[in-house]
């Protein structure tokens, strides 16, 4: 893996697990919707329903993450828009909330819809600029349930959250940390430039040595 | 054609198994090709995109994820492999199935629109193996009722541009037709300066 330094990576949570109770490690075709009351909220990482992960998400010392996109099924207050909201949490900070600094559930899937399309929802929000992930710190992204209760078994009640990341690791990483420092944004586009600019720089040495 | 764009398309039959990861160049269903794919010493490749089949989490139960109805979806998923290892995991470092169908769907419709865009992009360097690897998680018995597939979009660097593009890699720079011109563009600029 030493040259995938960045990595576009995804992340898929579903209410889903073998007989619609408590989570899974692993998807199986005869999966079946898990119960979710309205307003229960979730980690879709270690929530203890649907998919699952065995450990939070974290990066160590020698990784940088951030987060592009987050998406979730839109709740139109009918069983065929019957998602909710997607809140990402940095260590124990919530991302968004709302202008009086209290606490708010995040992206309403009807914002940031998944699938994008599907019952001609289109998306209206973009998390642009994007959030990082700093090296050592924990991150999460919780899912609250809308106005409807997702029932056991119920094949219309499946939800998805998506989530779309770049994971920069190794010397890719300390660039990420570097363009932090310096106030430039940090996606692959920006991280290519400063290694360009170093090898500018050196060559250009190189040739006033000469 | 030292940069070429290609495409390959997988169709699935009715053959293909739920749960099973199944390769979409030779894993025995739908339409395969002769040989795993792999690089020649003087190629590389780049894998821009994959897509594949895309379904409602739920909503409508004639296109959903989950099993319990005889019409459910398919929820595939298309995992790129090199050589031995998968490229995604989840954040446990834990190989996951892949990129979801409902995020990257093949085909695109008005009511299936991608949420994922493969960027940086997957580099398959010389002399390696890829591959793309389905799996359905949907109807836990052979989908007949639709058609499963899936699409690859890459670009092969042959002869000279594949040099150039092992020669940005070890720059740790972006492997893109746009930075191969760039990377051509400062060898004559610096022939040139010498020259002068």
């Amino acid at each position: 893996m030493k040259n995938m330094a960045m990595r576009s990576q995804i992340y898929e949570w579903t209410n889903l697990a073998p007989n619609g109770t408590g989570f899974t490690l692993f998807r199986r075709s005869t999966d079946g919707t898990v119960a979710l009351t309205a307003g229960t909220t979730t980690s879709v990482f270690i929530g203890g329903i649907g998919y699952n992960i065995t450990k939070p998400a974290e990066t160590t010392a020698t990784q940088f993450v951030v987060i592009e996109d987050v998406a979730c099924t839109p709740d139109g207050g009918t069983q065929l828009q019957n998602g909710g909201l997607a809140q990402i949490r940095i260590n124990t900070t919530n991302y968004f909330q709302n202008p009086d600094v209290t606490q708010q559930d995040g992206i309403p899937g009807l914002a940031a819809p998944y699938p994008r399309g599907y019952q001609n929802i289109l998306k209206t929000f973009d998390l642009y600029p994007d959030i990082y992930v700093l090296p050592g710190q924990v991150w999460d992204v919780q899912y609250t349930q809308g106005s409807q209760n997702l029932v056991l078994n119920t094949p219309a009640d499946g939800v998805a959250v998506f989530i779309k990341y770049t994971l920069y690791d190794g010397p890719d990483a300390l660039i990420a940390n570097k363009l932090l420092e310096l106030g430039i944004t940090v996606n692959p586009n920006n991280v290519d430039w400063y290694k360009r600019t170093l090898i500018e720089q050196q060559s250009a040495s190189m040739v006033g040595g000469v | 054609m030292a940069m070429r764009s290609q495409l390959y398309e997988w169709t699935g039959t009715a053959l293909f198994t739920p749960d099973n990861q199944s390769s979409i160049f030779i894993g025995g269903t739908g339409n395969n090709i002769t040989k795993p794919a792999e690089t020649t010493a003087t190629q590389f490749v780049v894998i821009e995109q994959v897509a594949t089949t895309g379904t409602n989490p739920g909503g409508a139960a004639a296109n959903s994820y989950s099993s319990t109805a005889a019409n459910d979806g398919a929820q595939m998923y298309a995992q790129v492999r090199i050589n031995t290892t998968d490229y995604f995991l989840d954040p446990d470092n834990k190989p996951n199935d892949g990129i979801p169908g409902t995020s990257s769907p093949y085909p695109r419709l008005l009511t299936m629109q991608p949420s994922f865009n493969l960027y940086p992009d997957v580099y398959v360097l010389p002399g390696q193996v890829w591959d793309v690897l389905v799996t359905q998680r949907g109807l836990s018995t052979a989908v007949t009722h639709m058609t499963l597939q899936a699409f690859v979009k890459y670009t092969l660097y042959d002869g000279p541009d594949a040099l150039i593009a092992n020669k940005l890699l070890e720059l740790g720079i972006s492997v893109s037709p746009a930075n191969v011109d760039w990377y051509k563009r400062s060898l004559i600029q610096q022939q040139s300066s010498v020259v002068a």
